[in-house]
């Protein structure tokens, strides 16, 4: 490894905050696995080898969308397009009933910006939701839609996010950030919220109590640096706010969409991407594998390169299907289990917020015999007040003494 | 393995003269399940865990590591040991080559380190015993053992002794073999039994000569000189020291695992190497023993096998090159009669669905290689008792002459169905095959080279050994070969290290393997064996794991069919520096439900931002293009 990645690692292990320059630095280290050796010590640290998963089921409940992003396969701009569809609310909210029997504890909807739905669409979605299930918790709406809410029907981000809270919403999925720098995202996606907008949708939640997780999507036009800048960004909200939960790196996937020339990033980059998330993000909990995104093959090798989550069990995803991912549309609850704990890893069923719902054992399987003493993490309180949580990295220093 | 003081020790000996003197009275005892064997034989069921004692030789015993001396018994020698030599018609320094008589691996072991020794490189080349004495000649000497040193030991101008060189060389003695035990066999108790037996079969070295001259027709006095000047029976101080010495030089040479002595010491815990160690140890490329090799699976760190078998794959590759070869393989019929539990491809004989390609649809598939730049068919099927061996010669000679490409074509399943039904030898079958236009074998059906789990999920297939033997003759014959591993069944972690063993073993042997490959068990619809352990972490241990035994093994492939392009890639940090090949079908894993198809120029990307430039290659793996 290369003398820079030397005096990365002795900051990392010595809780020090790594700067953008790190970050270029360890997109451009030659030995990968080095990377990821150091993010997996990271995780470890905060973690041990619990790895956290969720039942889940998404809700697309339109693709009609006003924004005419580049990297999307899914939205299909006007409503009487071959292919664009709206669910009755009856419809959508049939999704949840018909899997009562075995009900997922998180309901998870993203949609396109639909101009011609009276926003008490949204209302009585999130109320039907809880109609039918009043402990599931609605992680519903990208801070993309939130402001395109604001825009659309006249109201501030807090009263959009208010008047849903009142309706059954409980945090806000981390979609829509993209790529934050200006330059890109006026030529990917330049008709919806800016990144300030993203981030002050996420702050503004925040303030209210709510927690949230970010998204990057990555791999497309954006440069190493500017996927540092967009850590950086969140980073710095998270100090301000400490309310975000999870970061979630998103693999672009070219099929179908304005950028079907680009090809995806492959496996070394993703992993890579994960890695430096878990390095520079010294102040966000969780970094997850989206196995929808990365396949469940990579997913699990993505649990030694930095990431705790592997998200849950979906259901019923659209977005990425239509942009050509390999993945199934869902994963059993004893797939996920498996996936895990064939990692080398624990399972840990959590809820929403982090929770734990149910801690799985850890399998015979290569790597779990070794570690005897579990570290356990204490676990931040949801936060009820618009205090400023503190950073993680304190909390980090705790666990060392 | 059984510890319990009720059950009888499972004991194996050989059938050799001078070991008789040590096991000969264990077949009367009520505590003893005694069996002789071959010492390769013996060696396999010690490894697999069949036996709990054995007879061993040195070198072997290294080679599986972890097991425990009895005390104060050995074969050795202290000087002139007549029955291992190396004899010619001219002197050592004269010979360019030596045949060698792979019987005894320790005694071949020790050859090369005397050879070495003296700066001598004459070329190697294993056989069976009489075909090495045949092949004495002019500047050709053989290394001989056994009764057939002793027959031929005044035929032969010249002669080296084997101990009587080593004892000038290091002052010391040499053990040939001893008692070794599985760990948690043996105790005092269980010894004295060895011990009692060894007096009362030394009392008896006169018999044994007398009887043994009567069936070999060799000197009853020779016998009996060798028995009680030659040979040496006792494992003490002088003993352990020479023996220790052979393992470090054998270790330092490569040619064995590092090994040391260690008995049965209940209250004292054996010094254990830390991981850490071993891990460097790996990642130098030292030999590894097959113990050290499964307790790198079951307690490296992901990370750690990843970089020291990077490290590896960078010594031995150091330009940094990853090739891929573009071809296509070919399943020319369905039709099989081995009905093995994890295959969803084959159909037994008169299933509707069963089909033999047409000469049209082969051509055609042919030809679409050819136009895409392929240079060479893998061609594998079921076994199909309609298809005679002239069927194969007649479509090779026809594949050959209209379209040119590289034949690597029939596992060994294959060739031994053809020789049996033809009743030919696997060497005659080779030999019309290969002059038919065949260029190299593929490694497939070797699953796990382990019998036990062979005969649960493959019970029609052929053993271990008969597949190893199909190499053998194939790389004899100056045919190429890869070779791989299907793991993810009922194997358990031992048995993947007791079959890259094996493989190493046969390479030792022959460097006839061009290239290893793993993949764990595909798990579909139509496949009648649950799947164990696996996923994609597993197999990038496994790789990096397989990458660290195999160190005479060259090349390592990721297999991308199986695992998907995007675990390929992150496969070639652990260990491959290999892509292996852009195909265009692939029927057996295919209809197990994996799919995937990439081209050319996905690969070279893929090679390119994992850190490596791509090159092309053919079967033997020459570069075809320029690395890029």
């Amino acid at each position: 490894v290369s003398e820079t990645f030397d005096r990365i690692r002795a900051k990392v292990r010595a809780g020090e905050r790594l700067t953008a320059e790190d970050g270029l630095a360890l997109f451009l280290e030659p030995d990968l696995l080095a990377v990821g050796q150091l993010a997996n010590e990271v995780r470890e640290k905060r973690h041990g080898d619990r790895t956290y998963f969720n039942r889940n089921m998404r809700v697309e409940v339109t693709n009609v969308c006003v924004a005419s992003c580049l990297f999307c396969s899914f939205a299909k701009l006007e409503e009487h397009m071959p292919g664009a569809h709206t669910m009755t609310l009856e419809e959508a909210w049939r999704e949840l009933e018909v899997r009562m029997d075995d009900p997922p504890t998180e309901v998870h909807v993203v949609n396109g910006l639909h101009p011609g739905l009276p926003f008490s669409y949204y209302e009585e979605l999130l109320k039907g939701f809880k109609r039918i299930k009043p402990d599931v918790h609605m992680k519903c709406f990208t801070a993309v839609e939130i402001h395109f809410f604001a825009q659309h029907y006249g109201m501030t981000h807090r009263e959009v996010l208010e008047k849903l809270r009142a309706a059954g919403l409980d945090s806000l999925p981390g979609g829509g950030a993209e790529i934050f720098d200006e330059g890109v995202r006026r030529k990917i996606s330049h008709d919806k919220a800016t990144a300030t907008e993203y981030l002050e949708v996420h702050r503004v939640a925040h303030q209210l109590g709510m927690r949230t997780n970010a998204t990057m999507l990555y791999g497309h036009i954006e440069t190493f640096a500017h996927r540092v800048d967009h850590m950086l960004r969140l980073r710095a909200l998270q100090d301000e706010t400490g309310g975000l939960q999870a970061f979630i790196p998103l693999a672009f996937h070219p099929d179908g969409n304005g950028m079907k020339n680009l090809p995806a990033p492959t496996a070394v980059d993703d992993l890579r991407t994960l890695a430096v998330s878990r390095l520079m993000l010294d102040n966000v909990d969780h970094i997850k594998a989206y196995w929808v995104s990365l396949t469940p093959d990579v997913a699990q090798v993505a649990l030694r390169f930095g990431a705790d989550d592997i998200d849950g069990t979906i259901v019923h995803e659209t977005i990425y299907k239509a942009a050509g991912t390999r993945s199934p549309g869902a994963l059993g609850y004893d797939e996920l289990v498996r996936l895990i704990r064939e990692a080398g890893r624990i399972p840990v069923e959590r809820d929403t917020l982090y929770n734990v719902v149910r801690e799985h054992d850890r399998a015979a399987v290569p790597e779990a015999a070794l570690k005897v003493k579990e570290r356990v993490r204490p676990r931040l309180p949801v936060v009820q007040t618009p205090a400023r949580v503190a950073p993680a990295v304190p909390a980090l220093k705790e666990i060392e003494s | 393995v059984s510890t319990e003081g009720t059950e009888k020790l499972r004991t194996l000996g050989v059938e050799y003269l001078n070991a008789r003197p040590l096991w000969e009275s264990l077949r009367d005892d009520p505590r003893i399940d005694l069996g002789l064997a071959r010492p390769s034989e013996l060696a396999r069921a010690l490894a697999e865990g069949e036996a709990d004692v054995g007879l061993l030789p040195v070198g072997a015993a290294a080679t599986i590591g972890d097991l425990r001396l009895l005390r104060n018994m050995a074969i050795g020698a202290r000087g002139k040991v007549r029955s291992v030599s190396i004899v010619s018609e001219r002197p050592l320094h004269e010979l360019e080559s030596i045949a060698l008589d792979l019987s005894s691996r320790t005694s071949v072991v020790l050859g090369r380190l005397l050879l070495a020794r003296r700066k001598l490189t004459p070329r190697l080349f294993g056989t069976d015993p009489q075909t090495a004495i045949a092949s004495v000649g002019d500047r050709t000497g053989a290394l001989v053992i056994g009764d057939d040193a002793l027959d031929v030991e005044h035929r032969f101008p010249h002669r080296l002794d084997l101990a009587e060189d080593w004892l000038e060389w290091t002052g010391l003695p040499f053990v040939f073999a001893a008692w070794f035990a599985r760990p948690g066999t043996i105790d005092a108790e269980r010894e004295d039994i060895f011990r009692v037996a060894k007096q009362k079969g030394l009392s008896r070295v006169d018999a044994i000569a007398r009887e043994h001259a009567e069936r070999s027709g060799l000197s009853e006095a020779s016998l009996r000189s060798y028995l009680t000047e030659s040979i040496r029976y006792d494992l003490g101080d002088e003993e352990l020291l020479g023996l220790e010495r052979f393992w470090n030089e054998a270790a330092s040479a490569g040619l064995l695992p590092r090994a040391e002595a260690r008995f049965d010491e209940p209250r004292r815990s054996p010094t254990r190497q830390t991981l850490d160690t071993l891990l460097q140890r790996a990642a130098d490329g030292e030999r590894l023993s097959a113990a050290e090799g499964a307790r790198l699976l079951r307690e490296g760190s992901f990370f750690e096998l990843g970089l020291a078998s990077d490290a590896v794959r960078k010594r031995k590759h150091p330009h940094g090159v990853v090739t891929y070869i573009v071809d296509r393989n070919v399943n020319y019929t369905n039709v099989c009669t081995t009905s093995c539990r994890f295959c969803a491809f084959y159909r037994p004989v008169g299933h509707p669905e069963g089909y033999v390609l047409s000469r049209e649809v082969l051509g055609q598939k042919l030809k679409e290689v050819v136009d895409a730049g392929g240079v060479q068919i893998l061609l594998q099927g079921g076994l199909n008792p309609d298809l005679r061996i002239e069927w194969y010669e007649d479509l090779f000679r026809w594949m050959k002459k209209e379209y040119g490409l590289g034949l690597h074509a029939l596992s060994p399943e294959e060739i031994l169905h053809i020789a049996q039904m033809e009743n030919l030898t696997v060497a005659r079958v080779l030999e019309r095959l290969h002059a038919a236009g065949l260029d190299s074998v593929p490694g497939g059906g070797a699953e796990i080279l382990v019998d036990r789990v062979r005969r649960k999920i493959a019970k029609a297939k052929c053993t271990s050994s008969e597949w190893l033997g199909v190499m053998r003759t194939a790389h004899h014959m100056g045919l190429r070969s890869s070779a791989t591993m299907m793991y993810g069944t009922v194997d358990t972690l031992e048995d993947r290290i007791q079959h890259l063993v094996k493989i190493r073993d046969l390479q030792d042997e022959t460097g006839g393997f061009t290239a290893f490959f793993c993949w764990d068990y595909q798990f579909e619809q139509g496949t009648h064996l649950a799947p164990g352990e696996n996923g994609t972490h597993l197999y990038l241990r496994t790789q990096a794991v397989a990458r660290l035994m195999l160190d005479n093994v060259d090349h390592v492939g990721a297999s991308w069919v199986t695992q998907g392009p995007a675990v390929g890639q992150v496969a070639l940090r652990f260990g491959a520096d290999d892509f292996g090949s852009v195909m265009f079908e692939e029927n057996v894993v295919s209809s197990a439900g994996t799919t995937f198809g990439i081209d050319a120029s996905k690969i070279e990307r893929r090679i390119r931002e994992a850190g490596f430039r791509s090159a092309r290659r053919n079967v033997r793996y020459d570069w075809l293009t320029e690395p890029a």
